[in-house]
């Protein structure tokens, strides 16, 4: 029983992480630019796709190094046309234009790639798991963990070292005061909104690899991600790695014990978390950090 | 001017955003045929979105290639036969409720049509009842629908699940072993065939050494494959469906699992083994009908007809949709009334032709339950096969009469109208 739930802690860690880089992408665009970003499920669907369309190409490696930013590419046209027109107003309008825009990049990837799942195969010697004790790791799992770990770290080292990400910090604090002092706000929006769905392009790429490449993984996908956002606390990106890593690991230990509250483990953990701490576990009240 | 919301406002908008995502779209019928003056109406409303959107698609493919069959032969009753298409979404009955009783008040079909979801055609079938409106199940396999909860107005083309699993059961315990580890779909259509199989299994001598219920459209299943091996079964069985199965069998081999452990289910279908890479499609499943039966007569020019419409081969799926909306056409013509109690007493134990049976030993609708008993087809899947379609390999066709149990034991007992 104890291996067992160790196994899981260690799995839900792996999971978890991916939740948080595509929670991380929403919640970039969320803390600049006050979007709830629901479209960003369809981005991380389109970004798998696109690596799958690659790939016969550019093979595996070339596929993950350009999809994600053809997928920033698209954020950036979307961004440009569309989201950029709702800055300021009610966030239910960006809501509902994303929420549209989900619909629509779903119904988009099965109109061209087809409803039903398609094959994504990523190397052989990836997909193998690492010792015959420890099955549940494979090279892939910690391939995709490394990964995660290295976009993290340099999506702080761009937030703390680059002036863009200063720009990006200090505008999440104040965004009127930002463009006082001289700094483009449109186009520091723009920028962050396409690394945003960098993020989510990547994670795509990723998502592909594990699971069944359909046109609604995205969709099966974004709410872990709002979720982490909330226990984590609103506009804390340590915090969204935080909560994605916890509810990664409560649903893995639940496993153990009731596997059919899996899912509803996170909501409740949110639900607690919400009572509790309105603002999240390392957000701040009043402010966006 | 650029304002930010202060950070409550946005909180709770992010919570109300979650509400958002149940409502759900009542846009008009996609027509898909029109003409007539007074056309015979046949209402789909089956998946067209979500995690059966595959296997729903596939469905109104069979539904629409039928309906020009029948056209062409001079239609019901010497009528034109217009489809009407509802997407009733994957999982939400209320969905599936309102465009069922939108189908019927609104649109006046003469038939209702569906639902791949068990827990939606069980939601439908008790509209179709209170309103008196004839029924075709394509693809619903839980057993309630031609058992327990059986209505004389309700038809089904696809096996019960007890069905399914009493053709499988044999040859897992026979070649795999006796404990048994269930990875199955937390709702209707899962908990029977579960059952099913569990019952099926253990008039074989077999146990189940441990399950996990999945949540519909559970993503990740590292965390219940990890519970499966520490069980330490002597099979795994998958009864997850769509893009589950896709997602669950993908995690198994990326695990290894199937060197250590025998990788099976009690319903395997074409859809999910074609989103699966080569070295995925694996374990033994049983198919309700297959594409590449040599020697049966029709079934290589209705799989020639689907692959020009298409361009890829019928699945069950596409099968179930075709043999659905022919019944529905034979029913009428056959009663010569489009009166849904004409058309069932029609049906009573009615073998459907060989032109639409597509299978060795033909097909009927058991009097009394109105369900379809015809052919099961238990085998492996391939990673290749003769044909870049060909991804399942049948070693034993099954007769349904010698696995569908009786009638007494379905535990249908059926009201007819006065």
């Amino acid at each position: 029983m104890t291996q067992l739930i160790l196994f899981n802690v260690f799995n839900g860690l792996i999971v978890g992480a991916f939740y948080a880089l595509m929670a991380l992408g929403l919640s970039l665009i969320l803390n600049l630019s006050g979007v709830i970003n629901f479209a960003h499920g369809g981005f991380l669907a389109i970004g798998g796709y696109l690596a799958y369309a690659l790939i016969p190409f550019v093979g595996f490696w070339g596929a993950l190094l350009i999809a994600p930013f053809l997928t920033a590419f698209l954020g950036l046209i979307v961004e440009r046309l569309l989201i950029r027109r709702l800055y300021g107003r009610d966030p239910l309008y960006s809501l509902l234009l994303t929420f549209g825009l989900a619909y629509i990049f779903e119904d988009s990837t099965r109109f061209i790639w087809g409803a039903q799942s398609v094959p994504f195969q990523v190397p052989d010697w990836l997909m193998q798991p690492l010792s015959s004790h420890y099955f549940f790791l494979t090279g892939y799992r910690l391939f995709m963990v490394l990964l995660v770990a290295a976009a993290v770290a340099a999506l702080f080292l761009i937030l703390t070292r680059s002036r863009l990400g200063i720009r990006i910090r200090a505008g999440t604090l104040d965004l009127e005061t930002v463009s006082v002092l001289g700094v483009n706000v449109r186009i520091l929006r723009t920028l962050n909104f396409g690394l945003g769905i960098y993020l989510a392009g990547l994670a795509g790429v990723l998502a592909a690899g594990m699971l069944g490449l359909s046109p609604t993984i995205g969709t099966s996908l974004i709410m872990p991600s709002f979720v982490a956002i909330i226990v984590g606390g609103l506009g804390s990106l340590p915090g969204t790695l935080l909560g994605g890593l916890l509810i990664g690991v409560a649903s893995g230990i639940t496993t153990v014990f009731a596997p059919s509250a899996t899912e509803a483990i996170i909501y409740v953990m949110m639900g607690l978390v919400l009572l509790i701490r309105p603002r999240g576990l390392l957000g701040e009240e009043g402010r966006v950090q | 001017m650029d304002r930010e919301p202060p950070q409550r406002s946005r909180r709770r908008t992010v919570l109300k955003a979650g509400l958002a995502v149940g409502a759900a779209q009542l846009a008009g019928p996609f027509i898909i045929s029109a003409r007539g003056e007074e056309p015979v109406k046949i209402g789909l409303d089956n998946p067209l979105t979500g995690t059966y959107a595959a296997v729903g698609k596939n469905e109104l493919i069979g539904c629409q290639y039928a309906v020009e069959q029948i056209n062409a032969k001079g239609g019901i009753l010497g009528r034109h036969v217009e489809l009407l298409v509802e997407d009733s979404t994957s999982g939400d009955s209320s969905t599936a409720v309102q465009k069922a009783r939108k189908l019927i008040d609104r649109d006046k079909v003469n038939f209702l049509v569906g639902n791949v979801n068990s827990a939606l055609a069980v939601a439908m079938a008790g509209v179709a009842y209170e309103k008196g409106v004839f029924m075709m199940d394509p693809g619903g396999h839980t057993d309630a629908i031609t058992g327990t909860g059986c209505h004389w107005n309700v038809f089904r083309i696809c096996n019960t699940t007890q069905t399914e699993a009493n053709a499988v059961a044999g040859t897992l315990v026979k070649d795999y072993g006796k404990k048994f580890y269930y990875i199955t779909p937390d709702y209707a259509f899962g908990h029977t065939l579960e059952a099913g199989m569990i019952k099926a299994v253990a008039a074989l001598g077999g146990t189940r050494v441990g399950g996990a219920l999945t949540p519909l459209g559970t993503t990740d299943f590292s965390s219940y494959l990890i519970a499966a091996e520490a069980a330490k079964p002597d099979v795994i069985i998958f009864l997850v469906q769509g893009d589950d199965q896709v997602n669950a069998l993908k995690q198994a081999v990326q695990f290894g699992l199937e060197k250590r452990v025998h990788l099976a289910g009690a319903q395997g279908e074409l859809e999910p083994l074609e989103g699966l890479p080569p070295e995925a499609r694996i374990g033994t499943w049983v198919f309700e009908w297959y594409w590449n039966q040599p020697g049966v007569p029709h079934v290589a020019e209705f799989v020639a007809a689907i692959k020009k419409k298409t361009g890829r081969v019928p699945t069950a799926r596409t099968w179930f949709g075709f043999a659905g909306t022919w019944s529905c056409a034979l029913a009428a013509n056959g009663a010569k009334s489009l009166e849904a109690v004409k058309m069932a007493k029609f049906l009573q134990g009615y073998h459907l032709p060989p032109e639409v049976a597509l299978m060795p030993d033909g097909a009927y609708f058991r009097a009394g339950q109105n369900q379809l008993i015809g052919d099961l087809y238990v085998g492996n899947a391939q990673a290749h096969g003769s044909a870049p379609d060909d991804l399942f390999k049948v070693t034993k066709v099954v007769k349904g009469t010698d696995v569908a149990g009786t009638l007494e034991e379905t535990g249908c007992k059926m009201t007819w109208p006065a």
